[in-house]
Parts: C-alpha cells; structure tokens; sequence
C-alpha cells in the first residue's frame, strides 16, 4: 500500500503532500522520539501526536516516509516546511492512535504482498 | 553555534550571567569557559538534559569540572543511536579558537535512562541545580510529555512566556533564550537579584566557580506565578 492509498482508506487528510509516492511497510505508532529512533523501521509510517519539527527530523532519520497525526493535533507551520524540505508527508486525521494503528493493521494484515 | 561567538553576542547585548546548556552533553563548556573569561561574562556549565520521558531539564553546575563529571556520567545513560550528520546536523566541539576537537558520534536528541523523579537527585549528587526546561511549551516539556508540571527538587522552572498558561505550582520561574541559532542569543533574559560578590564569593577568576546554594537563593527571589 502507498502513502497516498493509505491517505484515501484512511479518510486522513493530507497536510503536506509534497512527496514522492512510496509503499509503506507497516507502522510505527509512538509519542516518544528517542523510541521511534530505537525500534521503528525504514519504510514504516509513523503514527503519533507529536506534531513538531523534531517529529520529521526522526522521521527522516529513521527513514519513515509518512507521519500521520491523530487526534486532529494542529501541524504547525515549520514542522510542514520541515516535511516539506524532506519530502516526508504528513497526513492528519481526527481519530484516535489506536483507531489509526488498527485501522492500518488490519489493512496490512490483509495485504497479500506485505509482510507486517 | 561557537561558543566564542555566544559570549560575545550574550555581552554585546548586556547579559552578564551566562549559562551554555547544549543537548545531554558539556563538551562545549570548556571553550564556553574561556570564550566568557574573555567577553567578561560570569559562566555556569551545564547541559539541557532529555530525561526517559523526554522532558527537557536544564542542569547547571557552577564549575567547570563538576559539569565535565555530570557530563560523563550522563553519557553512559544515552542510548546508543548513531548520528547521521547530514540529516541530523553535526554535533562537534571545539577549543578555545573555534577549531574542532571532536565529534559526537551517537545522536544527542535522544532520552536517556533517568527519569524526571530521578534526575534531581543526580544532578544534586554533582552539586548542580535543576530547572525544567520551556515548562509551557507543546514539545519536550512536562506539559507536554505529562499533562502536567509535577513537582520536584527545581530551583526554577523556565517558562517560554511569562505569566505561564499553565500551572506552575508556586515555584520561582525564568525565561531563557533556549538559543539554536545565533539571532536568538540573549533573548528573553530574566532579572536575577543577586550580587556578583554573593554569587562568586571568592572572585571571578577563583577555583571555587560559582556558589550555587547562593544562586538557588538568589532564583528563589524570581517571581512566582
């Protein structure tokens, strides 16, 4: 499944869209940023609500091409610029980490192509 | 940012208590040390400690050696994660003329294994003091990590505005530049009500450094909330 498929099954909206489409490989749901940087894998999107510039730098740091914000936290302007530069998308959804996490594992579960 | 450049631009715009408090390490400090020696500024040493729950926390430590000792200690607690220069930005230290001595090879924006109940304790075992970092801010604060500003052994909590829109439970409260780049040096400094020779009873220049039971007076004095 690509970022944007993701995007669509999800009902996410997509606050930063300047990116080159890729597929994911599952996700990484955590608020902690030393955590994600420990244990999240490349090609994983990230699912958090820790909206802030330091979020992308992770995120490019561990090469986690998508961030998807829940519980409709605002995206500030230099955490989008941030993404922007980076290339990194940023979707933004009003639900909530568990309802975002399942919601995607599942999908994945189902995906016959993807190992989770 | 060099810490030459620091002092100097922190003099040229009236600061006269300097605190250089760089991510979970001190390496800088001994160029900081010298840099305010010469710009005529009265240093502290320290770091801006990230704690297991990542909350920022500022340690500060009146003498070089015992902010070097912390340092080392501090250290062994961060995870082991490698830095990628490029992305991450390059994390050097340098000697008294801006050149470059060494380079932190793991990343330094990480939480280490010490926790907020914890690092009080730690700091205070070094003789330094504690103040949790931007208590009001939406990234890497207590609020922001904890909902909440807990209470703990702090001499001061730092506060991105003043009045804070958060509770703040009584404690003495500065502001600070919280400086990544150099336009931001000296802004939003705070008052401290103290004299130099209370602060540095034996001199600027002396081996002692700072009294920091004087400064954790002179910070109770700050208003409160």
């Amino acid at each position: 499944m690509t970022i944007r498929e993701m995007a669509k099954e999800l009902g996410c909206e997509l606050v930063q869209d300047e990116f080159e489409d890729a597929e994911l490989s599952g996700g990484y749901t955590s608020d902690l940023l030393s955590d994600v940087m420990a244990h999240a894998r490349a090609g994983e999107a990230l699912i958090t609500i820790q909206a802030h510039k330091n979020t992308v730098a992770v995120a490019s740091l561990a090469n986690l091409p998508a961030i998807v914000a829940c519980n409709s936290r605002p995206i500030p302007p230099d955490m989008i610029e941030a993404a922007r530069e980076e290339g990194i998308a940023i979707l933004r959804t009003k639900e909530t980490q568990y309802q975002v996490s399942g919601h995607l594992f599942a999908l994945f579960a189902t995906s016959t192509d993807r190992a989770i | 940012m060099s810490p030459r450049l620091l002092a100097s631009k922190a003099a040229a715009r009236g600061v006269r208590l300097l605190a250089l408090t760089d991510h979970n390490s001190s390496l800088n400090c001994p160029a900081f040390d010298s840099a305010c020696r010469t710009s005529g500024i009265t240093p502290l040493f320290g770091m801006e400690a990230c704690t297991r729950e990542e909350v920022h926390v500022l340690c500060l430590f009146g003498h070089l050696d015992t902010a070097m000792a912390f340092s080392e200690a501090w250290t062994r607690l961060l995870p082991v994660i490698p830095n990628n220069p490029e992305k991450m930005g390059d994390q050097v230290y340098v000697d008294d003329e801006d050149a470059i001595i060494g380079e932190v090879e793991y990343y330094l924006g990480v939480g280490a294994e010490c926790g907020l109940d914890e690092i009080g304790a730690l700091v205070q075992g070094f003789g330094g003091l504690v103040i949790p970092a931007h208590v009001d801010r939406a990234a890497f604060s207590m609020t922001s990590q904890l909902g909440f500003v807990m209470h703990g052994p702090w001499a001061a909590l730092e506060c991105v505005r003043l009045p804070p829109a958060t509770d703040t439970l009584g404690y003495p409260l500065i502001t600070s530049s919280d400086a990544h780049y150099p336009e931001h040096i000296a802004r939003r400094p705070f008052v401290l009500e103290a004299e130099t020779d209370e602060l540095l009873p034996n001199g600027p220049a002396s081996a002692s450094g700072m009294d920091m039971s004087a400064l954790a007076e002179a910070l109770r004095h700050r208003p409160r909330a």
